[in-house]
Order: C-alpha cells, then structure tokens, then sequence
C-alpha cells in the first residue's frame, strides 16, 4: 500500500487547482484521473471564461488547465491517468485501476473532485447513434478532431446547450435549432444572443417526443410543452438532422463519496454530500470539490479545490493557522464574487424579472435568445454617441468585467460589484482599439461609427469562424435575431495577440442598420 | 416506504411508450419497471435486483436518475423520497483479470 499526504480523485479543475494549493504547501500529492488526458472538462473549454481577473476571466478554458496542469506539476504533484478510481472506503484508502492490476492507495487526506455527468431523457429512439451528450460532441470536437454530425439539434438552452451550440457552428456543423422543455433560455443571454445571432432559432417550452431513423438518427419529432411539462396534441415540429445533443443539465458524480459513507443531503433532484465551507464532508479528512458537491461554474470548482487543499495542508499541520485563514478569506471572497447576480446557484430556479440596476429584463432575450432593436438602448453599456464608440449589449447580471480592465481610456465602469451592468462612460473618449470587443467572453460588445461617410455606418463585431473574412469580401450583415439585412463588404479585420484569437470584423452598412446588423456572414459559395 | 407495503396502488396499464429503453447497458424498457412497481416493488434497490437495471457497465450513471424518476411517478411520490441504490466498489468497470491482480499490497 503507497501512502501519500493527500490523494485527489478527479485531475479536473477542481482537483488540479486542489493538488497545486496542496502540493505547494508542501504535502505530497498524488492525482488520479480515468481519462487518458487531464483537465476534465477544462481543454474542452476553448471559450473565453466569465469573471474576474483572478478567476481568470477573458482567459480560453483550454489555456487555464494547461496552466493548471503545469503549476500542480511543477509543485511536484504526481498525475496518474487511465487511472479509474473503483472504491473509496471512510480509512480514507482508494482502490484504483494502474494498468493491468489494481492497487490500494491510503491518503491522510482525500479530496473527491469527480465533476459531474450529464443527465439523459428517454425518448422513443434516444438509444441511436447520433444521438449523444452534449460533451461528447464536446470531445468529438476538441479532443478528436472529430465533426459530431452535419446538422444537429440541441436540447437544452443552459450554458452548456449554448456553449456547445456555438462550438458546433465553429466546427462547421448546422444547428437546426435550440430546444428547451422549460418557458425561458436557461444558460447566460449573451451565449444565446452569440447562436442567434448567427441564424439559430430557439423553441422553448419544447422538447423531444421523438427521434427517428433506423441505423442512426435521421429525424426528430418535437412537441411544445404546457405547464406541467406534458406534451400540447398538434403542436409537434419536425426536424430533419443527424445529430441530437443532449444538454439536460448535469448530476454530481457522487458514487465514490457515497460508498464511503459521507453524509449525504436531497438539494433538488440531485443528492449533494453534506459540506463545510471548505468542502469537509461528514468524515474527516475526506473533501469534497468542485462540481460533485454542487454544480456551478469551472471558475467556482477551481476555488473550491483550493479551499479543500489548503483545509487538507492545515489539518495536516503543512501550514500555519494565520497564514491558512488570511489566505481561506482571499478564496471565500473570490468564491462569493462569482456567486453574485442573477445566475448564482442560491438564486437556482428564482425567476428574475428586472436587472439589480432595476431595468427589465428583455423577454425576446429570454425566449428568442436576442434582443428587440427597441429594448437595447435601456441598458447602461448603450449609450448614443458621435464618432467611434462601443456598444454593450449586456443585460443580465452575470459576474465578469474584463470590459472594465480592458479599456485603456477607462470608458468602461462596472461599479457596485462585479455583476453590475458595465456601463459606457462617453466622457472619457472612446479611442476604437477594439479590446473590450476582444475581451468580452460573452461577445456583446460592438464597435460603431455612424457616420463613415456616404451615408454608411462602420460595426466592428467579434468574430470567431474559420476562414476569416478579407478585407473587401462581399457578404450579408445579419440582424440580432439572424434575419439577413442587406449586402455587406468587410473593410477590416483585426487581430492582435492580446485578442487572442477573436478576430475583429469591421464591415460598412447603410446608417439606418447601424443599430441593428451584428453579425458578418460570408456569403456561401456559389 | 414500508408502511405502505400494502398500499393498493393499482394494476399496470400499459402505456404507448413502454418499450423505451431506460437502462441502456441491462436493456430494461420503462414499461418493465413501470409492472415491477405495480406488482410490489416500491424501492430504487428492489427494482434494481429484479430487472438490473443500473447494475450494467455504467452503473446506474446513465439510468439511476431516471428509473427513480419512472418508479416515483407510478408511486405518486416524490423523487427525492426514495432512496437511491446503494454504490459499491467496483465504481468503474473492472474485468475480473485486473481486479483480482492487486499491486503493491
């Protein structure tokens, strides 16, 4: 039996950022992951992350777990892969698959980091292949390099439904359409407002009767739901696509803390481990981090993993009671940051009507996934203005403002917490550099210069599609709601290393759609 | 739940979307839970012996959530008052090779 200081199950962002903390302070660390690549979910993420700068907002997923993965290594953590844990006993010892036998680990602190899994309904042809989980397209796409599918249907409009959503038309697939059983878009508008945008209806109060085909997928059938979730007779759509991805929320992967006995508590349909602030779960020294004791955010679960692996150091004795409360505050403050506005797990199944700012919110937002010409101007980030100037087209109170930090002019204000509504500040003078265009993980700012001269408006608009634009490609400027506008040439595209990889489209239309054309289309190939 | 053992909770009616399958890796179809609740069994864990569903590759990841789901609603009760099945090791498939050969004991 190997024994180690502590034994992290789970080589996500919640056990990579518990295995640095620890490893840091010096306790000696073993990870062990299923999969053959680490990072759980984290190099599947290659959007921009939400927050602030020390939840490494404006930063790819992808980047932060090759981060992650380096600093829990450099601090001497050892990462085990293709390593399953199968048991986890209250002794706090782990029964793991190493190769072809398997061997018995003992850890005077554990630290269950397992993530999540995705939840599955069962519809007359689920069982068919093209249908599947959204992070399996996921890994089709980032890990394998692989097309899902030509034409797919997404079921669930949470961020994860909206996330893959907009993957899947970067990796070149159709998107028939977004579907939800519930009445409003689930997941951050800004991630709708993205899919929309680009042509991709959404139906809620919809979902699946069924699909279709005989040796895969070759059809949906979806009906439109009442109240009480059950179908409406007449009201079925059908929807022809090889592809059905399933984003209908996510469970805590508990197994391992159950089978060891850790108090567990009903929170919903899920049962959650019963949990300090630090993630202590009914038996001592054995932690609980990330998404498998409640599902939020990989920003959360990364703070979450360093609370547990700091408790684990200090209950070891690694550090001292000071240091660990002083640097116990820093992280419950970080935590309770990403925990504020309108899409914070306390607030979970609350429905908000207005913004904290005491503005509406947009309905055609929450049901259609964009936002009505007429409504935009409400909101503190949209402000007329002559010459060159952003747009904010931000709604909701989600935590994050890169914008702020961004702007070099500081024509951005975020002021009374961080899920405020940024606010455009035209005093301050907009020079046109484009990095809060760049920086906003939820692509809701624009660019606009109303008088280009010749009765054209100039919008610059973030752009993340391969191949990019040329300067002086003809293509089509589409609407908020993806409605096709008129003909419209490209007159810029920039990008700069502090983009990192979203481009900046900059393309001329008649001044009268300044305000509406957000989205360059390329023209498709004759 | 036992106090309600004898409960009459009526007879199984067959329903057009019996034979959908619920447990993919066992193949159990939600019309054979829906009768092995009507014919007594109230629980995640009598269900499970009788008919192994969640007792295949996935464990139960797939299927747990529903079958409690489908065994709550002939029941009339709500989901979160049953029990879930009980986890045991191996949480991960293992073939008996691998998990008789133990390392470093």
């Amino acid at each position: 039996m190997t024994r180690y200081d502590l034994i992290v199950i789970g080589a996500g962002p919640a056990g990579l950022s518990a295995a640095a903390e620890a490893a840091g302070a010096g306790l000696r660390v073993a990870v062990f992951d299923e999969n053959a690549k680490p990072g759980g979910q984290l190099f599947k993420q290659i959007h921009k992350f939400f927050g602030a700068k020390e939840h490494k907002a404006k930063i790819r997923g992808v980047k932060i777990g090759a981060e992650l993965l380096a600093e829990a290594e450099k601090r001497g953590a050892e990462v085990f892969l293709n390593s399953p844990v199968a048991g986890l006993y209250k002794e706090r010892e782990i029964l793991v698959r190493r190769g072809e036998g398997v061997g018995h680990y003992k850890g005077d602190a554990i630290i269950v980091a397992t993530g999540a899994q995705e939840n599955m309904p069962a519809f007359a042809g689920w069982t068919l292949p093209g249908v599947m989980g959204a992070g399996a397209a996921q890994t089709l796409m980032h890990l394998h390099r692989v097309k899902p599918g030509k034409r797919v249907l997404m079921l669930g409009s949470g961020n994860v439904g909206l996330v893959v959503g907009f993957q899947l038309r970067q990796a070149g697939c159709e998107l028939a359409a977004v579907l939800d059983a519930a009445p409003r878009i689930g997941g951050y508008g800004v991630h709708a407002a993205k899919l929309a945008r680009t042509g991709v209806p959404f139906y809620l109060s919809h979902s699946i009767v069924r699909a279709w085909g005989t040796d895969k997928v070759t059809g949906v059938v979806a009906g439109e739901v009442d109240g009480g979730w059950n179908f409406i007779p007449g009201r079925e759509k059908q929807f022809e696509v090889d592809t059905v991805c399933i984003a209908a929320g996510l469970a805590p992967a508990t197994q391992l803390l159950k089978m060891a006995g850790c108090a567990m508590r009903a929170a919903g349909a899920d049962w959650l481990p019963v949990c300090s602030a630090v993630g202590e779960t009914s038996l001592p020294g054995v932690y609980a981090a990330g998404d498998v004791s409640g599902i939020e955010e990989a920003s959360s679960a990364m703070i979450e993993g360093r609370l547990a692996g700091g408790a684990a150091a200090r209950k070891l004795g690694f550090i001292g009671p000071d240091e660990y409360e002083e640097r116990r505050q820093v992280l419950l403050a970080a935590l309770a940051s990403l925990r504020e506005g309108m899409f914070a797990p306390q607030k979970r199944g609350q429905i908000s009507a207005q913004t904290d700012e005491g503005i509406d919110l947009s309905q055609t937002l929450l049901r259609k996934g964009y936002l009505e010409e007429g409504e935009v101007g409400k909101y503190p980030g949209v402000k007329p203005a002559a010459g060159i100037h952003p747009v904010i087209e931000c709604t909701q109170n989600i935590p994050c403002n890169p914008c702020r930090d961004a702007c070099p002019q500081g024509c951005i204000k975020v002021t009374g917490g961080i899920a405020a509504l940024p606010e455009y500040d035209d005093r301050a003078g907009c020079a046109g550099c484009g990095l809060c265009v760049a920086v906003c993980p939820g692509q809701a700012i624009f660019l606009l210069n109303e008088d280009a001269g010749d009765g054209l408006a100039e919008v610059t608009a973030p752009y993340e599609f391969l191949p990019l634009p040329q300067k002086g490609e003809l293509g089509a400027a589409l609407a908020r709601s993806g409605e096709k506008l008129c003909p419209a040439e490209v007159v810029r595209v920039k990008l700069a290393p502090a983009f990192d990889r979203t481009a900046l489209v900059t393309f001329r239309v008649p001044r009268d759609f300044a305000m509406r054309a957000r989205f360059w289309q390329k023209e498709a190939a004759a | 739940m036992s106090s309600e053992r004898t409960r009459d909770f009526g007879r199984y009616v067959a329903a057009a979307d019996d034979d959908v399958i619920i447990c993919r890796c066992e193949e159990v179809a939600k019309g054979e839970i829906r009768r092995a609740v009507r014919d007594g069994l109230f629980t995640v864990h009598e269900v499970r012996r009788l008919l192994r569903c969640g007792m295949g590759l996935c464990q139960g990841n797939t299927c747990a959530r529903l079958v409690r789901g489908i065994i709550a609603r002939e029941l009339g009760v709500a989901a979160d008052s049953l029990v879930e099945a009980t986890g045991r090791a191996p949480a991960r498939p293992l073939e008996m090779r691998v998990f008789a050969r133990e390392q470093g004991l």
